[in-house]
């Protein structure tokens, strides 16, 4: 798969972090596109009409409103066809409870939300990367 | 051998036997087998408000309430029967009833004693109005503890997330203006905008630190056996950055003993301990700091020593307070926190820290912790 067309979503209800992860990932070189949802619910409800070309990776904050990252991670990972797509937890917690509930609940990654965007564009290269240059992600039809 | 303090006659004993009875603190109802009260001293009259005469013609289950006189007589009967001692408190949520109806919380010893007119159970009786009463305002008090300490739980996680929130957002929207409004910004306002990020992130240090005070505060430590001497080599470890840029000599003389305690807050101790002994050192020296822990009977006597800039005595109390710090932020970095946190693990391990210092010879920070702590199961 090529970054070109790669989709990565961004669960976050907060506006100024979406600019923020958005310029960071722009700036550290990603190419694909970016698609941003409020919360869980939303997120279901993109995945649900967008079967055919699913997201590279998504990432995920746990607090949001309506649907929290949490309910969102444990349907998305007892879904057969959307446990395959890797899910980063990107969030500003860096409690022991909440990394240990996430993996429990199948997550791939669990980035905490440094404090300086000079940083999150580090974390940003970093993810880009991993994700979407090391790994071979599951292949799509 | 006769002094005059010696009982001569049956009739003196006798005397002195009811003196004793009537003078004794609890309140004391003998009855018969029949459950007819007999006998009664001056504490009974005035814990049930009956004369000795109205006593004498009452039956024992007069002085119960009456909702529990069926239950009363159940139990008597089978004393009878089966007449055993029974310890004061034995008994749980026993009343008694005064004359005027009006009830109160009693407790009750019972000894069966034969006599030539047959049976008699000598009841012992504390009114525990009082006690019951501190008891349940003291059950009230823990329970608003309880709660007063889940609200501050909840605003430790309120401080983590929603007020690091708009700080982390000034840092990082103040970098993204000065990459890109370098070129339109003067040097002026470029100072103003590094000041303004600078302040952001110290507040955001603080907050971090008080969250970490207020989460030592909060926890009841889960203590079990623990190696100190391994609890420092990690700290050691975590510290190599600082010990090695500071040229740092740490003498430790002999292997720490272990003591019971919680791990990660003994390491959290040597930590600040030691962050601090390596912080105000004397500058263009490298810092000289032993460490050394013996155990001095039931207690482990804990010393982080180190020859830096020391501190004036007057000091030794406020510098264990919370935000306290007795240098400018030009000298040294910090928030003041380090050194409450260090009081506060000693606290939750029932122990004291206390600092001795010398302006330029150095100072000494001594913990003394109990070598098990008190209220630990035995494991």
């Amino acid at each position: 798969m090529t970054q070109a067309r790669t989709i990565l979503i961004l669960a976050d209800d907060d506006p100024d972090d979406r600019l923020l992860t958005r310029e960071a990932f722009e700036e550290a070189g990603f190419a694909g596109t970016f698609q941003f949802v409020d919360d869980g619910q939303q997120l279901l409800d993109y995945l649900d009409t967008s079967r055919e070309s699913l997201p590279g990776v998504i990432l995920l904050d746990l607090n949001m409103p309506r649907m929290n990252g949490y309910e969102a991670l444990s349907e998305l990972k007892t879904d057969a066809a959307l446990r395959r797509i890797p899910i980063i937890v990107l969030t500003t917690s860096n409690s022991s409870e909440d990394i240990l509930r996430s993996y429990d609940l199948g997550v791939n990654s669990f980035i905490t939300k440094p404090g300086s965007f000079g940083e999150l564009k580090e974390v940003a290269k970093r993810v880009i990367d991993y994700w979407l240059g090391t790994v071979k992600l599951p292949p799509q039809d | 051998m006769s002094s005059a303090g010696q009982l001569k006659s049956l009739a003196d004993h006798e005397e002195v036997f009811r003196l004793v009875f009537e003078a004794a603190p609890n309140g004391i109802v003998v009855v018969n087998d029949q459950g007819k009260v007999v006998l009664v001293n001056r504490q009974a009259e005035g814990m049930f408000g009956y004369s000795r005469e109205e006593f004498l013609a009452l039956g024992i289950e007069d002085l119960v309430p009456e909702r529990l006189r069926g239950a009363h007589l159940h139990h008597r009967k089978g004393f009878t029967r089966e007449p055993s001692n029974r310890a004061m408190g034995a008994g749980r949520d026993l009343f008694g009833r005064r004359r005027d109806g009006s009830e109160f919380p009693v407790e009750i010893g019972l000894t069966p004693v034969p006599s030539p007119q047959g049976m008699l159970v000598v009841s012992s009786i504390v009114d525990t109005t009082e006690r019951t009463r501190t008891e349940n305002e003291l059950r009230r008090y823990a329970a608003e503890l309880e709660r007063s300490n889940a609200d501050l739980r909840n605003f430790a996680h309120v401080a983590s997330h929603d007020l690091q929130e708009p700080l982390r957002k000034i840092t990082a929207f103040g970098e993204r203006l000065r990459t890109h409004s370098s070129g339109t910004l003067d040097t002026k306002g470029l100072d103003y905008l590094k000041r303004m990020t600078d302040a952001s992130q110290r507040m955001q240090v603080l907050i971090a630190d008080l969250l970490t005070f207020s989460r030592v505060s909060l926890q009841h430590p889960p203590c079990q056996e623990v190696d100190l001497d391994q609890i420092l080599r990690n700290t050691l470890e975590n510290l190599e950055i600082a010990i090695a840029e500071t040229g740092a000599n740490i003498h430790i003389p002999q292997p720490l003993p272990p003591i019971e305690a919680d791990r990660s807050q003994m390491g959290q101790l040597f930590q600040n301990l030691l962050s601090n002994a390596l912080k105000f050192r004397r500058p263009g020296e490298a810092p000289e700091i032993t460490v050394t822990a013996r155990q001095e009977g039931a207690t482990v006597r804990l010393q982080v020593c180190d020859r830096g800039i020391g501190f004036e005595p007057k000091y030794a109390e406020r510098i264990f307070g919370i935000f306290q710090r007795l240098h400018g932020r030009n000298e040294f970095e910090g928030t003041g926190v380090g050194l409450a946190i260090c009081r506060k693990i000693a606290e939750l391990h029932h122990g004291t820290i206390t600092a001795l210092g010398e302006p330029g010879v150095g100072a000494t920070f001594t913990v003394e912790l109990p070598r098990r702590q008190p209220s630990a199961s035995p494991s």
